[in-house]
């Protein structure tokens, strides 16, 4: 493929992605609301990236505190790390890095298996037996990773806390119950909505962008292989690209 | 029933489906004939609005499916059941889910009903014993069968069946002939199938229409196809004699 080709496939492919998720905003809110798959979706996504969230979420703690502690020890402000700790996870650290293995497990998952869907003809047959696929496959999903991924921040949040008071044992004596007062001391409301809110935007770039590379997969099972990759790199690029933006925002509306 | 006038159908230069038209009267067997790859399928899919054709019109029931709004098309199908080449099992759900799918989503029969419902249609396919297996769990003639009792479960008055055939042994593909001759039977169903499969094509049609390079070149009953004098039966006629 040229460069030519290249860049007509990436604009392609945005204007695709842009005309499904105004039909996703159209489809959303009519009836039936197919509660009993959404739950379903959820209860998976939350089984897949249970344990992967956890062990991330403590390590983050854990290395956060341990490489803070000196630095703040050389102005002798250790007695912050907790709050520090607590404002980098809570801020960006905990809802970017769930983002991005949430895009890695679940996008992934989503555009294989709504791509094998496709390829062997289940979208067609489903659309056939009059039940849209669009609603039935592409919506639940959405709406699912959109609810989940803010449900596995605030718990990846908590465990990184529990990683960064491991670190901070190693160099202070600090029960766990002044720790967390010295973390609900530093954390204000403008700290943790901001952070879990923008998790909302990327739970749904990630069900969007694995939804819309697996429904339109084509050329068999190198079209799916295809789909489930692509969803991972596009989908991260946009978490990256809309974190950015939504920090800038954040800035805008809690100027302090 | 089934009234196909002018149908054109292209993909860039290449033309598939080249003005073509037919008609099936109500609770009659057609069957497409054609080598692989002269648009059988396409045409299939059209029939269903699965693929838009670039102009042509299609009636079904005496209405224009392609004038149709999506809820109105959506009606429409309820009344058609499709047999996919690949039987088009959802892979997610075991054989009981797959039948129990269009029941629970059509229809407001209870879960004692729907369960003795997935029974009585696999009872009629043979395969009352695969209903706690996953689609992984089957063998081809197996997924066709099941596909096809999934097609049949809300009784549409229409069935259309994609290369019913395709991948199955000889003996197999006997046993499905059958199958489709029994269903019609029971459900006198207008049905249109689609295949290069000549046991299939001689056992189940009342008509069969030959396609080739986007065309019917042929039309007639299956004794009149093996009476035909034109070099592509005697080379499809030739497939069941080897």
């Amino acid at each position: 493929m040229n460069f030519t080709e290249r860049i007509n496939q990436f604009f392609m492919t945005i204007g695709g992605l842009t005309a499904f998720t105004i039909r996703f905003f159209t489809e959303v809110f009519r009836p039936p609301y197919e509660i009993g798959e959404i739950r379903k979706h959820m209860d998976e996504l939350g089984v897949k990236t249970f344990s992967i969230v956890s062990v991330t979420g403590f390590i983050i703690g854990l290395v956060l505190g341990m490489q803070t502690q000196p630095v703040l020890a050389r102005f002798g402000a250790e007695m912050f790390l907790p709050g520090t700790i607590a404002l980098s996870v809570i801020r960006e650290l905990g809802p970017v890095l769930t983002a991005l293995i949430f895009a890695g497990r679940v996008g992934s998952g989503i555009g294989a298996e709504l791509g094998s869907m496709r390829v062997t003809e289940q979208i067609d047959a489903m659309e056939v037996s009059a039940v849209d696929p669009f609603r039935y496959l592409v919506v639940t999903r959405v709406v699912a990773t959109t609810l989940m991924l803010p449900l596995l921040t605030i718990y990846v949040d908590f465990i990184a806390l529990i990683g960064g008071y491991i670190a901070v044992t190693i160099t202070q004596n600090l029960t766990f119950t002044y720790y967390i007062h010295l973390v609900l001391e530093a954390v204000t409301f403008s700290d943790v909505i901001p952070g879990v809110s923008k998790t909302f935007v990327f739970g749904f770039i990630v069900g969007i962008v694995g939804s819309y590379l697996g429904f339109n997969a084509t050329k068999g099972t190198e079209g799916v292989g295809k789909a489930s990759t692509t969803a991972v790199v596009i989908s991260s690029l946009l978490i990256l690209l809309f974190d950015m933006i939504l920090v800038r925002l954040t800035l805008i509306i809690f100027p302090d | 029933m089934i009234k196909i006038e002018n149908l054109h159908k292209q993909f860039g230069n290449l033309v598939v489906l080249d003005r073509v038209s037919f008609e099936v009267p109500e609770g009659q067997t057609f069957v497409i004939l054609g080598r692989s790859g002269t648009g059988k399928s396409v045409l299939l899919k059209c029939i269903v609005r699965l693929l838009e054709p670039d102009s042509g019109k299609i009636f079904v029931d005496g209405k224009n499916i392609l004038e149709l709004s999506h809820k109105e098309l959506s009606e429409l199908r309820k009344e058609i059941g499709f047999l996919f080449q690949s039987a088009a099992l959802y892979d997610s759900m075991s054989v009981r889910e797959n039948l129990a799918f269009p029941l629970l989503r059509h229809t407001n029969l209870n879960e004692e009903e729907i369960e003795s419902k997935v029974k009585e249609m696999l009872r009629l396919v043979g395969l009352e014993e695969a209903i706690d297996k996953m689609p992984s769990e089957l063998s081809g003639g197996m997924k066709k069968r099941i596909g096809l009792a999934r097609a049949l479960i809300l009784h549409p008055k229409i069935m259309l069946y994609d290369e019913p055939t395709t991948g199955l042994d000889p003996v197999t593909s006997k046993e499905i002939a059958k199958l489709i001759l029994d269903m019609q039977r029971k459900f006198k169903m207008t049905n249109i199938v689609v295949t290069h499969d000549m046991v299939v094509a001689l056992s189940t049609a009342d008509k069969i229409l030959l396609l080739d390079k986007g065309k019917f070149i042929f039309e007639g009953t299956p004794d009149e196809l093996v009476n035909s004098k034109l070099e592509i039966t005697h080379k499809f006629l030739s497939t069941t004699l080897d």
